[in-house]
């Protein structure tokens, strides 16, 4: 599974608008990475060199923890809510962020264009966390957090914050932004760079490493509150953790890649299909194939029609839903149950 | 073990369903509670294993104090067999028993062989052992319950409370169950709806109507046509099971 995951970051690497050959690529990827001990690039065009360590790299990376982290958070809220349907978005993270892109985009910070790339990633961030944490808070009114309530309150958060969006769509008089939030929403890794990978990486590594630790809490959660209780684990307490981490996990990357939809609902199914619910071996699988899933999506998006980049948001619907029927259908998958 | 709980009282929304219950099971007794359904049985053993906090009272498991323990602690000591077990996710009937080692494992201890070993004896003793792979949502109301017993057993527990533990069994299986936990030779709370098992297999059984406790005694002292009358709202005969010795029923309406 690792092999097949450097393999697809060298291949994801070369292809692109501009080709480079796999094996110029593997060189200049082994001399980047050992400093210029181990092979050489003087027989490779600067220009190559350039298009792969500063452009396709940064973005293979941004896809390997975005996919890692929308798989693992997607797996988590399933078994937080026990409910096959939860994906990372369910609890209004989506429109949320939507909502601070959009008024980022559409209303805007003021200021240069560099600022306002920056103020995009902050809005939609903060528009997640003010998101979760009002069905956080809204989930605990009258006592005990419920997955039921957990649920509810992810819906009507939700449609709250699109009507806002919606508000701000409809009197905006700006066609070019009304256009650059939808192309927002449907997802893309455009955005990738070498400054935005650390603090990416550092926060979908510890987090998920913390999650794949958690395998026995997750079990006890698919067997629902009481059961959990009398096995000395008391969900609503682990809930509300699972929560902020999945939120802030979800909000770094909607912050850096907008919507990329269905990784975080279809991979959990996919890997439940093949090594079953034991969040013991079905985890570190999780974020394996996740991040697999977004390299080749990506990878899809670049060559599919030349000279165009696709959202990335539609190629992993496009691909995924026939995955998710195939196993369905031949696996006989009753969706988890 | 002893379980000791004095004057519990229970509300849910603002009513009273549990009204100041006392009661005591000595050292490896199994002890019955009867009565309707609505009663207060379900929600009595529900705040003895902590999944409701109670108004007032206290339980004691020995000298631990349940209701001021973490979950983790109490469920090291006792473990539970409730009425509602369905799932949204599938599990094989080996993970689901092994989700009873839970409560004796610290966050990154992995499954050692003793664990595997206790496993396989409690498949063992629930008959289950050809099950062990078998996936749990595939299987029968009473095979579930069978497996959640397994689970129990796991945990080793030193007390064992039961909610309707024959519930959707068929008759072979109900006895298997009674007389498998019964072996277990340990503390037992059960709550029970049928009165000629809880006469057969309990040591003493307390009867409970509208949230108290009306009646208790060993079951030969306890039952009588009256009480029966009074808890359930049936005509009954009681005799003395020519075969069995034990106590038999016959209701009217």
């Amino acid at each position: 599974m690792l092999a097949a995951i450097i393999f697809s970051l060298c291949f994801s690497a070369s292809v692109g608008q501009a080709d480079v050959p796999l094996k110029q690529t593997y060189n200049i990827l082994v001399s980047k990475i050992s400093g210029g001990t181990l092979g050489s690039l003087e027989d490779i065009p600067k220009s190559f060199v350039n298009i792969i360590w500063q452009v396709r790299v940064p973005r293979v990376l941004f896809a390997v923890f975005i996919g890692m982290a929308l798989a693992i958070s997607g797996a988590v809220m399933q078994a937080l809510v026990q409910n096959p349907l939860a994906d990372p978005y369910i609890l209004g993270i989506s429109s949320g962020s939507s909502f601070g892109a959009t008024f980022a985009i559409l209303i805007g910070f003021g200021g240069g264009s560099l600022f306002s790339q920056f103020g995009l990633a902050t809005s939609a961030f903060l528009g997640a966390v003010i998101a979760s944490l009002s069905v956080l808070m809204l989930s605990s009114i009258g006592g005990r957090m419920t997955s039921m309530k957990l649920v509810l309150s992810g819906s009507v958060i939700s449609a709250l914050f699109s009507s806002f969006s919606s508000i701000i769509v409809y009197f905006a008089n700006n066609s070019e932004g009304i256009k650059s939030v939808t192309f927002w929403a449907m997802g893309s890794l455009a955005s990738s760079s070498w400054s935005k990978v650390p603090i990416l990486a550092v926060v979908v590594s510890v987090i998920t490493v913390f999650f794949l630790f958690q395998h026995r809490i997750l079990n006890t959660m698919l067997l629902g509150d009481e059961a959990a209780t009398t096995l000395g684990i008391p969900l609503s307490k682990y809930r509300r953790y699972y929560m902020l981490l999945t939120s802030l996990i979800t909000g770094v990357v909607v912050a850096y890649s907008g919507m990329i939809g269905f990784i975080g609902l279809i991979i959990p199914h996919i890997v439940r299909g093949i090594v079953g619910s034991d969040h013991k071996r079905m985890m570190p699988m999780t974020a394996l194939i996740g991040a697999l899933f977004l390299i080749w999506a990506d990878v899809i998006s670049r060559v599919i029609i030349k000279n165009v980049e696709l959202p990335i948001g539609i190629i992993t619907s496009i691909i995924g839903a026939p995955l998710f029927i195939y196993i369905i259908v031949k696996k006989g998958y009753k969706f988890g149950g | 073990m002893q379980l000791n709980v004095q004057k519990l009282s229970v509300s849910l929304d603002k009513k009273e369903i549990v009204k100041d219950v006392s009661l005591l099971v000595e050292n490896k007794q199994f002890v019955g509670i009867i009565g309707a359904n609505g009663c207060g049985k379900s929600t009595l053993l529900k705040s003895i294993y902590k999944s409701l906090k109670p108004k007032a009272g206290s339980v004691f498991l020995d000298d631990l104090d349940l209701l001021n323990t973490s979950p983790k602690k109490v469920a090291q000591k006792m473990s539970v067999v409730g009425q509602f077990n369905e799932l949204n996710f599938d599990l094989t009937v080996f993970q689901m028993v092994m989700l009873g080692r839970t409560p004796h494992k610290k966050l990154l201890d992995s499954d050692t062989k003793e664990d595997m070993d206790i496993v396989y004896r409690a498949l063992n003793q629930t008959n289950l052992i050809e099950y062990t792979d078998r996936s749990y949502l595939t299987l029968s109301g009473g095979e579930k319950q069978r497996v959640i017993l397994a689970r129990a057993i796991a945990q080793q527990p030193a007390f064992l409370v039961l909610d309707e533990p024959t519930n959707h069994l068929d008759i072979r299986y109900q006895l298997e169950v009674l007389s498998c936990v019964k072996k277990l030779n340990i503390g037992i709370l059960a709550a029970l709806h049928d009165l000629q098992m809880a006469a057969e297999y309990c040591d003493y059984i307390y009867a409970m109507k509208k949230g108290e406790i009306i009646a208790h005694g060993k079951p030969k002292d306890l039952f009588t046509e009256e009480l029966v009358t009074t808890l359930y709202d049936v005509n009954c005969r009681i005799f003395e099971n020519p075969i069995s010795n034990n106590l038999s029923f016959l209701y009217q309406i």
